[in-house]
């Protein structure tokens, strides 16, 4: 693919609760940070793309129209993308569409979530099943995260340990993550003896639910050159979605397994042919994953070209997903440490364009990082985002 | 050089107050089918999905997961933009003219027999200024009316004719909701619902779902098919706060319309355009939208309703599938009328086809008061 899109700025908020800030307020701060970042106005940007994922967190329906003011999206372009918890990505794709269809020169990315504020978020999440056949089963994300580790667990003889190591590497990384919502120093005993909310998956194996705001800036190749001595250019996205249904995910004539992301791996490997990358374990320095669970990182970074299927959970413990191993895997702690769901996935680019861009806070920040690959994943573990991002444009 | 972006076919359920016997999926499944037929081409050769539906509506939070499969979107790049279906087609057409992709489905639905609208719309308000004042979607399309009617000095007769005009060319659309013509007295005495909007003055509301096949210039090409062009689209958005809005004024549509005119090289729509699709939810809102769009000048839109101009047998007929005002599969709305100006310039329209029709234009519309518009103009 010819390059022709950049990221040229990043903006967050730190992501915790936030009972003092409204949708639109966390919008309008992650949109002031990027646009600062990138050394433009909002008087610079030509489209604006919200980003926002299931409204019913939050008790307002269709808030992208309320953030529109607080956006800059008023006398702008604007629309919403929604994709569940690929939302984040999805809407950066779509910004880079809107660049790359030649229509645009400088689209915001923006959203915000306070799922944190959300009385019972496993309550809403139930009702993204069927109402007739799998609502009932009193399937949550919970429960179907413990799907995929038990067969994980089962076809690879993944261990519970190796899955907290996952949680131990994230807690670890986060504490160098000034917005990450948890971060500590946590060890496998403590994972180990958090409480089940589903066997195998306990506490400490699930994401936070957070609450806040993030932003990017994409802007066309001429423009990219002339405002950033280093932006993060676009070099592959792509997309995948599969049936929501659960037992139609594997067995009979489906050729997946719930235990393995196919779907990631069919995303990965058009967004890689995009991008040129032949060997991904060689040449990705940075993986920003969207695992909401442990066992979710082990399955992506197979599905991901990283190692072989069944392989990560040695690689984890022979420390190759850490900081400085062979590829660093959620260096900003990821969403097991921070999950405003709406842009969660929006978080995973801007994470993945700083250190592309060489400006991570110090500690967070990985040497040398050429290639860094984000990714989203929403619905029933159904639909996958990735993209690509590189610190060369040929 | 290529043309921009084709559309090869379009695909529409039967709109209806009601469908009992199809579940949403069976809708959308049938349109998605119907679009691929029509511009023949399989699932296989599509490699771009664009769905757009409201969650609310549908009463699921993550409304895709269910509905992008039955859309055609198995194992392909599929993306969902929650707002006005129409929305899909710009993202769609944006995606094609990246070059990354050459076939791409849109498709769009609503269910409104089986979701509490009004319920749904008033949730749609911030919880705090807004909210309180139980505002739902015709009352605030009443506020808007009103404001209108006065500024101008509107006759009564006026936004009654635009509902005649609409429910007679209703009449001629088989695949309407509402398919009986209706008398001016009607119109004029029909309870008000939220005054000055009476029952007749605002649009039903109905089930459907339909679907377009878009292609890339290349892959019209090498199909070596006459395809109907997008030549141009334009959308914007307007205030969220109508406190901050000149509710007379639809500032947006004039901004999405002025950039659909540029890119499609329109210098004067109402010579241009031969017919157009508007997103007509009240018939006051019609004549504020041939402002927006450029036809007449502000305040001037009776004057248009007046002549006969806009009629079917007009210079520029607007709405000669009847509109909104017939048939309003709400969310999905903004892409029906797309579809039916595709058929328009297609010459496939059957029973409410308007002669000679090189151009049209289609107008879709989302948010309380019209906050966003997108236009499309649509070329042999």
């Amino acid at each position: 693919m010819k390059t022709k899109a950049a990221i040229v700025g990043v903006g967050q908020t730190h992501y915790k609760s936030y009972h003092n800030y409204t949708l639109p307020e966390l919008s309008m701060q992650a949109a002031v940070a990027a646009l600062d970042d990138a050394g433009m106005t909002i008087n610079d940007i030509d489209a604006v793309v919200y980003s926002m994922g299931p409204s019913e967190f939050l008790g307002v329906n269709e808030p992208d129209k309320w953030c529109v003011d607080a956006a800059g999206g008023r006398d702008n372009p604007f629309m919403r993308i929604h994709t569940g918890g690929a939302t984040g990505l999805s809407a950066a794709q779509a910004g880079f569409h809107h660049v790359a269809a030649g229509l645009f020169d400088a689209v915001l990315v923006v959203g915000a979530d306070k799922v944190r504020e959300c009385i019972d978020s496993q309550q809403v999440l139930n009702t993204i099943w069927d109402p007739l056949y799998e609502r009932q089963f009193g399937l949550t994300t919970i429960t179907m995260a413990a799907f995929q580790a038990v067969r994980h667990m089962y076809r690879y003889g993944t261990k519970e340990e190796q899955m907290a190591l996952v949680a131990v590497r994230s807690w670890g990384n986060a504490c160098n993550n000034p917005v990450a919502h948890l971060k500590g120093h946590i060890t496998v005993d403590d994972v180990m003896t958090s409480p089940y909310y589903c066997w195998p998956v306990k506490k400490y194996d699930m994401c936070p639910s957070s609450a806040g705001g993030a932003a990017i800036v994409i802007v066309s190749k001429k423009k990219a050159m002339k405002l950033s001595t280093r932006p993060a250019w676009i070099r592959g996205c792509s997309e995948v979605a599969n049936t929501v249904f659960l037992g139609d995910q594997m067995g009979g004539r489906s050729e997946m397994d719930f235990a393995d992301s196919d779907i990631l791996a069919m995303a990965a490997k058009a967004a890689y042919s995009q991008a040129g990358i032949r060997n991904p374990a060689k040449e990705i320095q940075v993986a920003e994953l969207y695992a909401p669970f442990t066992v979710c990182e082990l399955s992506m970074v197979e599905a991901l070209g990283f190692c072989r299927k069944g392989e990560s959970g040695r690689l984890n413990e022979e420390g190759f997903f850490n900081m400085n191993g062979g590829i660093a895997v959620n260096p900003s702690g990821g969403t097991l440490c921070a999950n405003a769901i709406a842009i969660t996935a929006l978080a995973r680019v801007c994470d993945g364009a700083l250190q592309v861009m060489g400006k991570a806070p110090p500690k967070m920040q990985v040497k040398n990082v050429r290639n860094a690959v984000c990714t989203g994943e929403g619905g029933s573990f159904q639909f996958h985002a990735v993209m690509v991002l590189s610190a060369d444009y040929y | 050089m290529g043309r921009g972006v084709a559309i090869l076919g379009v695909g529409m359920t039967r709109i209806e107050g009601a469908k009992k016997d199809q579940k949403l999926d069976d809708m959308v499944f049938e349109a998605s089918s119907k679009a691929l037929a029509e511009a023949s081409v399989t699932r296989d050769d599509i490699d771009s999905v664009v769905i757009s539906g409201c969650d609310e509506l549908d009463g699921r939070c993550i409304s895709s997961m269910l509905l992008a499969m039955p859309a055609g979107a198995y194992l392909k790049d599929e993306t969902k933009v929650t707002d006005e279906g129409c929305y899909g087609v710009i993202l769609a057409a944006m995606r094609l003219m990246t070059g990354l992709f050459d076939l791409s489905l849109v498709v769009s639905w609503c269910k409104t027999s089986e979701a509490p609208v009004s319920d749904v719309m008033r949730m749609r308000w911030d919880p705090f200024y807004h909210r309180p004042f139980g505002m739902n979607h015709i009352t605030s399309s009443a506020l808007m009316a009103g404001v209108y009617k006065s500024r101008y000095s509107l006759p009564l007769e006026i936004p009654a004719r635009v509902v005649v005009k609409n429910r007679k060319s209703g009449a001629k659309n088989l695949n309407a909701h509402l398919q009986s013509p209706v008398k001016l007295q009607e119109v004029r005495t029909s309870p008000v619902v939220s005054w000055p909007l009476r029952v007749l003055d605002c649009a039903p509301e109905s089930d459907g779902a339909c679907a377009l096949v878009l292609a890339s210039s290349r892959k019209a090409r090498e199909l070596k098919r006459d395809p109907v062009w997008l030549s141009g689209f334009g959308w914007a958005a307007d205030s969220y706060y109508l406190g901050g809005r000149d509710l007379s004024d639809l500032r947006s549509l004039r901004i999405a319309a002025g950039k659909a005119y540029k890119m499609a090289k329109i210098k004067n729509p109402l010579k241009e355009i031969d017919i157009a699709e508007v997103s007509d939810f009240s018939s006051y809102h019609e004549l504020m939208v041939y402002e927006g769009l450029g036809f007449c000048n502000p305040g001037q839109a009776q004057d248009l309703i007046k002549e006969g101009f806009t009629d079917r047998e007009g210079a520029l007929p607007v709405n000669p599938s009847g509109g909104l005002l017939s048939s309003n599969p709400f969310t999905a709305s903004g892409l029906f009328r797309v579809c039916e100006a595709y058929l328009q310039v297609a010459g496939n329209a059957g029973n409410h086809q308007v002669k000679g029709v090189k151009r049209a234009l289609a107008h879709g519309s989302s948010g309380f008061c019209a906050q966003g518009n997108a236009v499309f103009i649509l070329s042999q």
